[in-house]
């Protein structure tokens, strides 16, 4: 036991950054380690991914997608959307998984999910640096010719996705059977945002509609990043990602401010 | 010191607000006195527990903590059943800010909790007795003014119980409790002051047996 005598209560900012690096060593320890093989999945989810598209586009015969490499193609878009897709995912559960740390004061609901996000960030760049490493030894060519647009993509699409994780989290919590609804909603989600087909080549008007959703313009912006020749979307427009993903994290943030109270007790 | 202002908690149900379980509660604990919670089941008392330890806050009014008060210490707090019960312990340090000391500190509570290798294994391979044991450990390492208790020294075997209650004297020298209890010689035990809650409302009393009294009085004959 220690003798605090002195004892200075902290400051506001001193706990809130105490308990993120606490749940931040938490949650990473607990997404690596939650079952034996649990890092494995961490990698096999895009791997897999990336194999069967790769399979289906080599049945088809495209060496190239609008001019970038089949295999380049897949994997930017795919871990540009993952980006999107797995913070949106971990954030989305983050309060109710954490129900039993509220116990302690100084943990707040919010707290959780920015933590999740931060952290689904970084594994999501480590992964996508590792694949990308990988098919370079398996001899794509992976060269980039702007990494800020890239950055400025993923960044983006991660925003989008902790703006969702920030609204969605609350509704998970007091109507799951709404969320769950937009959990089905969202699925298609994956082939609207260009993953596994080229937006540029789909006729209008049926275009025109596909533009409207954001990480359609993240996704098709980080292809953009590492070939100025890619054939990108002809709407692609960046700032679009963005507004649509400040807005998201402004009502989220408003909704988590309101109903910080009930999302604790339980 | 702790303010209790003008405090109204009721919960949600599924159906609406519920019941006000507190309605208009008022009162002021003094420095170094130690409390007991007092009313029969469902009078509110857990409820206020976790309102001064600021678990859950009040629908209306404030509670005002001007000292070091702990989280409400149950049976179990906040563990990560897949992470070990070292890395839970580092955890709760982390939290409260003690990350300079934090080697100390889980050495501290591995020697009390006495569970052996198990602080290493995971906290879903734990028996309940183990897991209060690492619980009550835990809560005994950091520093508090003011401890808040529900029904904490009714945990583990035989032996443990013993050298729980012993800890749980030496903290009474030092630390006050606020603490809810059934067991009436352990509330006149460790607390000077009484609080009675009844019908939503706080009556407070400066020595405990006082406040047992009026509420053996409410009881039906």
């Amino acid at each position: 036991m220690t003798d605090y005598s002195n004892h200075q209560p902290r400051s506001s900012w001193a706990i809130t950054l105490s308990v993120w690096k606490a749940l931040f060593l938490r949650e990473a320890v607990t997404r690596i380690t939650s079952s034996r093989i649990a890092w494995i999945w961490l990698f096999l989810e895009p791997i897999v991914h990336f194999a069967f598209m790769m399979f289906m586009m080599t049945v088809v015969h495209s060496r190239t997608i609008g001019g970038l490499d089949t295999a380049e193609w897949l994997i930017i878009g795919l871990m540009s959307f993952f980006m999107f897709k797995r913070v949106s995912a971990q954030t989305k559960n983050a309060i109710k998984v954490n129900m039993a740390l509220y116990t302690y004061r100084q943990v707040q609901p919010i707290d959780t999910i920015f933590v999740r996000a931060y952290l689904e960030g970084f594994l999501g760049i480590l992964l996508t640096i590792m694949l990308s490493v990988g098919a370079v030894l398996f001899g794509v060519d992976m060269v980039i010719d702007d990494p800020l647009m890239v950055m400025a993509a993923f960044l983006g699409l991660w925003l989008m996705g902790l703006g969702w994780g920030l609204m969605l989290s609350v509704l998970d919590f007091f109507l799951p059977d709404i969320s769950k609804v937009v959990d089905m909603l969202s699925t298609p989600l994956y082939i609207l945002s260009g993953v596994m087909m080229p937006i540029a080549a789909i006729p209008e008007p049926y275009r025109r509609w596909i533009e409207l959703n954001p990480l359609a313009h993240g996704v098709e912006a980080s292809r953009l990043g590492v070939s100025s020749f890619y054939h990108a979307m002809p709407g692609l427009d960046l700032a679009y990602l963005y507004k649509f993903a400040f807005a998201m994290i402004f009502f989220g943030l408003l909704l988590q401010r309101h109903y910080r109270f009930q999302l604790v007790a339980k | 010191m702790i303010i209790v202002d003008d405090v109204h908690k009721r919960y949600m149900t599924d159906r609406g607000p519920g019941r006000w379980v507190l309605q208009g509660v008022n009162f002021v604990i003094p420095p170094k006195v130690s409390v007991g919670l007092i009313g029969g089941n469902g009078a509110g008392k857990s409820t206020l527990l976790r309102l001064i330890g600021g678990v859950d806050q009040p629908n209306r009014g404030k509670v005002e903590r001007l000292s070091r008060v702990s989280w409400p210490m149950g049976l179990t707090p906040g563990f990560q059943p897949f992470l070990t019960g070292r890395q839970n312990v580092k955890f709760v340090c982390r939290i409260h800010g003690h990350e300079d000391h934090i080697e100390e500190l889980v050495e501290f509570v591995k020697d009390f909790a006495e569970i052996g290798s198990s602080f290493e294994e995971p906290i879903n391979t734990y028996s309940s007795g183990m897991k209060s044991r690492l619980a009550f450990g835990l809560s005994l390492a950091f520093d508090f003014d003011f401890y808040i208790s529900d029904e904490v020294t009714s945990t583990g075997d035989a032996a443990f119980k013993q050298k729980a209650s012993n800890a749980f004297k030496n903290l009474a020298n030092r630390s006050s409790m606020i603490m809810v209890s059934h067991g009436e010689s352990v509330l006149k035990e460790f607390c000077t002051a009484g609080i009675w809650l009844y019908q939503g409302k706080a009556h407070w009393f400066d020595d405990i047996d006082d406040a047992l009294k009026a509420y053996k009085d409410t009881l039906p004959k």
